[in-house]
């Protein structure tokens, strides 16, 4: 299978030089945080996977810290306006007891709303959730379904249903972002916040809008920023729309020390079309309904299904986005991860670290492990396999 | 040379503001006065209008603010190229961008002068830090605190680069706190050698700027194209001082006026308002 979009590094040869060795270096591990508005599609699965071996991996031979917080996010636009629709239009509603794909069919409601409400509106969700940590009970449903799918699994849960603020509020990050020289602040004029990377040939890029309201991109760097200080090595996760804005936060959390690396991965289409959310894209392919099936297929094997599931979203999808879902394909991955899981002899016998160093991203330079280079080499057919401590470290 | 105040009327009466709007549109395109009879209120309107949808036709993209053409406007083989300056803005600084704006002006070469002239001194506000940018682009006047910074006019493609980097400068607020006192304007910096002493006294000026109905962008326009002319046009020079006083409207101003920036009203074309002045 060929690779059309690959991993993307930025390393100088100063960083590399005064970095601390790779066992000892501290990474952060970051992807995008997926809303709480809808089903976990096979997209956000495929990029939930190779974060989570990535980490797993990563673990076995750096100091590896998996960053992923729902209540960071929370203050986009995109949530809060959920919810504030969803009290406006379905006030009555119980929605500690919807589904998941019930919850996801009010959301392609919202997203079909003719007009977006103002920011005053949307103040006193804000208020909530920065004041006392507040949650939606439809958002609080999603999360408790997600970490039901995430222990089916066996991910790693980085605090799906846990209170977690990012370090910074809005005013002290603009504030450490001008002391970057890398923002424009124009609040004043009553102007928008723009994060300012034009020193490095990017245009200029809203943060806070002349409303007021923060985007996706304060909200990150009111999380990450903070964080820098206390990595070596940053690695952001991201699929491909979100490119030119993790570019930005790459270059950002450049000037604040850490090497900064950046891992694009295409969705999956369906049918030969990337859907967006709007549209209601999950239908029988949520996480839920491909787990269930998985688990019909192939009776009470847990371990079966968890390595399968990584083997098909990492190593046959791959890093592109050429490749459709396809059942049959998943179907043959978790025949495969029971024929791996009951092999038993003749197994390679390196342990965890010494199974991961190799795939280690960047040639070697880097100290995160990249998982597609990894996955693939468990199906190296003249390779031994691996053996049951590896795979139960990264993979169940 | 002296100075003379030319407008020598006690206030700024509609028959002024007709003649000043009429007055600026023969300087900048003498083709409007021969298709249009420009001593008439339908004719003046006519000219304006003619002016409005040229800059809306042949527009590039987005950051202009102003009243210029896009299109050459009928009449003349010679038609010179449409220029606009650009001036970028960290944040808005009264002092620092009127002394800015006044000496930018005072360092334009004849020729770029005539031709932006022409192009009714068509300036793009740009939301930008100088700071950031001075090592890619070269700004031909640069504020002393680097809060904004000019580039000469020239044609829009030549500063389609930057214009994709950075945005309009947007600002919905008033304008900020008038500096305290007036502004001094020196010899400009750059341009074609050494500013001998002047010969002149230096004279205070002080700008009115009309905020009833205007954004900030709005009133930063407006005071733009006045200084901006009344610089080419010789009024204002190295040495004067400038001090900065608005109002809802100017009605209230008495003259004699060293220049009036008048404009047709956005809600009744037909009517003329004076959105700023100098005494």
């Amino acid at each position: 299978m060929s690779v059309d979009v690959g991993v993307t590094t930025a390393v100088s040869a100063r960083d590399a030089d005064r970095a601390a060795p790779l066992p000892s270096r501290r990474v952060l591990i970051a992807p995008v945080t997926v809303t709480p508005t809808k089903p976990l599609t096979p997209s956000h699965l495929k990029g939930l996977l190779w974060t989570d071996v990535m980490f797993r991996a990563t673990a076995q031979v750096a100091d590896a810290e998996y960053r992923y917080s729902p209540t960071t996010y929370h203050l986009t636009e995109q949530t809060l306006g959920f919810w504030e629709f969803l009290d406006r239009v379905h006030g009555d509603t119980d929605f500690a007891s919807l589904s998941e794909t019930e919850i996801g069919d009010l959301y392609v409601g919202f997203r079909a709303e003719p007009e977006r409400v103002p920011a005053a509106a949307l103040r006193p969700y804000e208020r909530a959730v920065e004041e006392s940590g507040w949650v939606h009970p439809a958002a609080s449903r999603m999360l408790a379904a997600w970490r039901g799918h995430y222990a089916r699994l066996g991910m790693h849960d980085p605090g799906l249903t846990r209170h977690q603020p990012p370090g910074w509020d809005l005013d002290t990050m603009i504030d450490r972002l001008g002391a970057l020289g890398m923002c424009l602040d124009l609040r004043r004029h009553g102007g928008p916040v723009y994060a300012d990377a034009t020193r490095f040939g990017m245009p200029l890029r809203t943060i806070v809008g002349a409303d007021g309201r923060p985007n996706y991109l304060a909200c990150a760097l009111r999380e990450l920023l903070p964080l820098s200080a206390r990595h070596d090595e940053i690695v952001l996760l991201c699929d491909a729309d979100l490119e030119p804005d993790y570019r930005l936060l790459q270059r950002v959390l450049e000037q604040a020390g850490p090497i900064v690396h950046r891992v694009t991965l295409g969705r999956v289409p369906i049918d030969g079309r990337i859907r967006s959310a709007r549209a209601g894209d999950w239908h029988d392919l949520h996480a839920q309904a491909l787990l269930d099936r998985a688990h019909e297929s192939h009776g009470a094997d847990n371990d079966a299904v968890r390595l399968g599931m990584r083997l098909y979203f990492i190593a046959t999808l791959g890093p592109g986005s050429r490749q459709s879902f396809r059942a049959d394909l998943l179907a043959s991955c978790l025949d495969r991860a029971q024929r791996l899981l009951t092999y038993g002899h003749a197994e390679d016998p390196s342990r965890a670290e010494e199974f991961v160093g190799p795939f280690r991203a960047a040639r070697g330079t880097a100290a995160y492990v990249d998982p597609y280079r990894l996955t693939s080499r468990l199906l190296a057919r003249h390779r031994p396999p691996a053996n049951r401590p590896v795979l139960e470290a990264v993979y169940l | 040379m002296t100075i003379s105040s030319f407008l020598s009327a006690p206030t700024l009466d509609a028959p002024l503001l007709h003649a000043e709007a009429a007055r600026r549109l023969r300087t900048a395109r003498p083709e409007l006065a021969v298709r249009f009879d420009l001593a008439t209120a339908e004719g003046l309107r006519a000219a304006h209008e003619t002016v409005a949808q040229g800059q809306d036709a042949g527009c590039d993209t987005g950051g202009v603010a102003g009243d210029a053409p896009g299109v050459p406007t009928a009449g003349g083989s010679d038609e010179l190229a449409d220029v606009q300056a650009v001036v970028v803005l960290r944040s808005l600084d009264l002092a620092s961008w009127l002394r800015g704006t006044c000496e930018f002006g005072l360092g334009l070469p004849p020729t770029s002068a005539a031709a932006w002239r022409r192009s009714f001194t068509r300036t793009v506000f740009l939301a930008g830090n100088p700071e950031n940018l001075g090592a890619r682009f070269v700004f031909d006047h640069v504020a002393s605190d680097s809060s904004a910074a000019w580039i000469a006019p020239g044609p829009a493609s030549e500063t389609l680069a930057l214009r994709r980097l950075l945005t309009v400068f947007h600002g919905t607020a008033d304008l900020p706190r008038l500096p305290s006192g007036p502004v001094v304007l020196s010899a400009p910096t750059t341009g074609t050698g050494s500013v001998p002493a002047p010969l002149w006294p230096a004279v205070p000026h002080i700008a009115h700027v009309a905020t009833a109905g205007s954004s900030l962008v709005d009133c930063l326009v407006d005071l733009n194209h006045l200084l901006a002319e009344a610089v080419l046009d010789g009024r204002v020079r190295p040495g004067d001082s400038l001090e900065l006083r608005r109002a809802p409207v100017l009605s209230g101003v008495r003259g004699p006026f060293t220049a009036v920036r008048v404009m047709p009203d956005a809600a009744d074309p037909g009517r003329l308002r004076a959105r700023a002045c100098l005494t």
